[in-house]
């Protein structure tokens, strides 16, 4: 029960992060170029990104035996996971500016204004683009978790649950989520998924982890501390 | 095509940032197995002390770098 909540909680915040960078593409084109084409190619995007997931997902369950499953998942994850907090780790530090939705937003906006007088169905191109793209890594979290966990059905309500509280959140204040903590929420995401990696790659080696699930938490406490050590390495003045 | 390559270079990108880091972490993983396998749980904690270690290392240099540029 405690490794299915914590699937879902992984799976949850990786693809809120995620999702927020879709939501702010779709409402530059919606709100630039009008709705219907937009929420067409956002639509689109979501079909393709579920299929991924069904066919993908089923094709490593069924076919992969569990060790090298998780070895493989496990390390891939792993590389995920080091990628996202090696990037929190810079942003915390002042070496790269934060993430800023309402910068991403008016850079999206002005690059419409170039391409408005090209044909109608830019709008569709633009959305389904950005919402496959960026959807593509919450494929990646959805299968990895849910997988090597034996959880795609915790890592899957995690991944919708936090599409739909991010569509809902944006469909109400229509303009970009610039408040939700994206960085910590990466920071966040980053040492969880580093900790799930590391994890089911040993288990995947075979190793045998002292209190079984429990010690992810020892993991993500190691590799939290290892990032502020980094941090108060080389922290500078946060950049704008 | 351009929306291939980008998906492409997205899905790349997903596991490596950089190349040395992904090589290094997969070559600690890869030393990590042999290990585990004779030694058992000192050589588990000393391949997770690795991981983390090499975090710091790829942060400072990257911090590094870009601090030249």
């Amino acid at each position: 029960m405690g490794q299915q909540i914590f699937i879902f909680g992984a799976a949850f915040l990786g693809s809120a992060v995620e999702s927020t960078e879709a939501l702010t593409i779709v409402l530059a084109v919606g709100l630039t170029r009008g709705w219907r084409d937009p929420l067409m190619g956002a639509a689109a995007a979501l079909l393709t990104l579920a299929v991924l997931v069904v066919a993908f997902g089923q094709l490593l369950v069924t076919t992969v035996p569990e060790s090298a499953l998780k070895l493989v998942v496990g390390t891939l994850l792993l590389l995920f996971g080091l990628r996202w907090l090696h990037r929190a780790v810079l942003r915390s530090a002042g070496v790269v500016a934060m993430h800023d939705e309402d910068h991403a937003y008016r850079q999206a906006v002005s690059q419409l204004g170039q391409a408005a007088a090209t044909r109608d169905w830019v709008g569709f191109v633009l959305a389904f683009k950005g919402v496959f793209l960026e959807g593509l890594e919450v494929v990646f979290i959805v299968i990895a978790v849910g997988g090597a966990g034996h959880g795609f059905p915790a890592a899957i309500a995690g991944g919708l649950v936090a599409m739909v509280v991010i569509a809902a959140a944006g469909l109400l204040v229509r303009k970009p989520l610039a408040r939700v903590p994206e960085n910590t929420l990466k920071y966040g995401v980053g040492v969880i998924l580093t900790s799930l990696g590391t994890f089911w790659a040993a288990e995947g080696m075979g190793a045998a982890w002292p209190l079984d699930f429990v010690s992810i938490l020892g993991l993500a406490a190691i590799y939290f501390l290892a990032s502020r050590l980094a941090i108060a390495l080389i922290r500078r003045p946060a950049l704008a | 095509m351009s929306f291939l390559r980008s998906a492409a270079r997205r899905v790349v990108g997903l596991v490596v940032g950089d190349w040395l880091q992904s090589a290094v972490v997969v070559f600690i993983l890869a030393a990590g197995w042999l290990a585990v396998s004779r030694f058992g749980g000192p050589a588990l904690v000393i391949m997770v002390v690795l991981l983390a270690g090499q975090l710091v290392w790829f942060a400072r240099a990257d911090a590094v770098r870009q601090s030249r540029l």
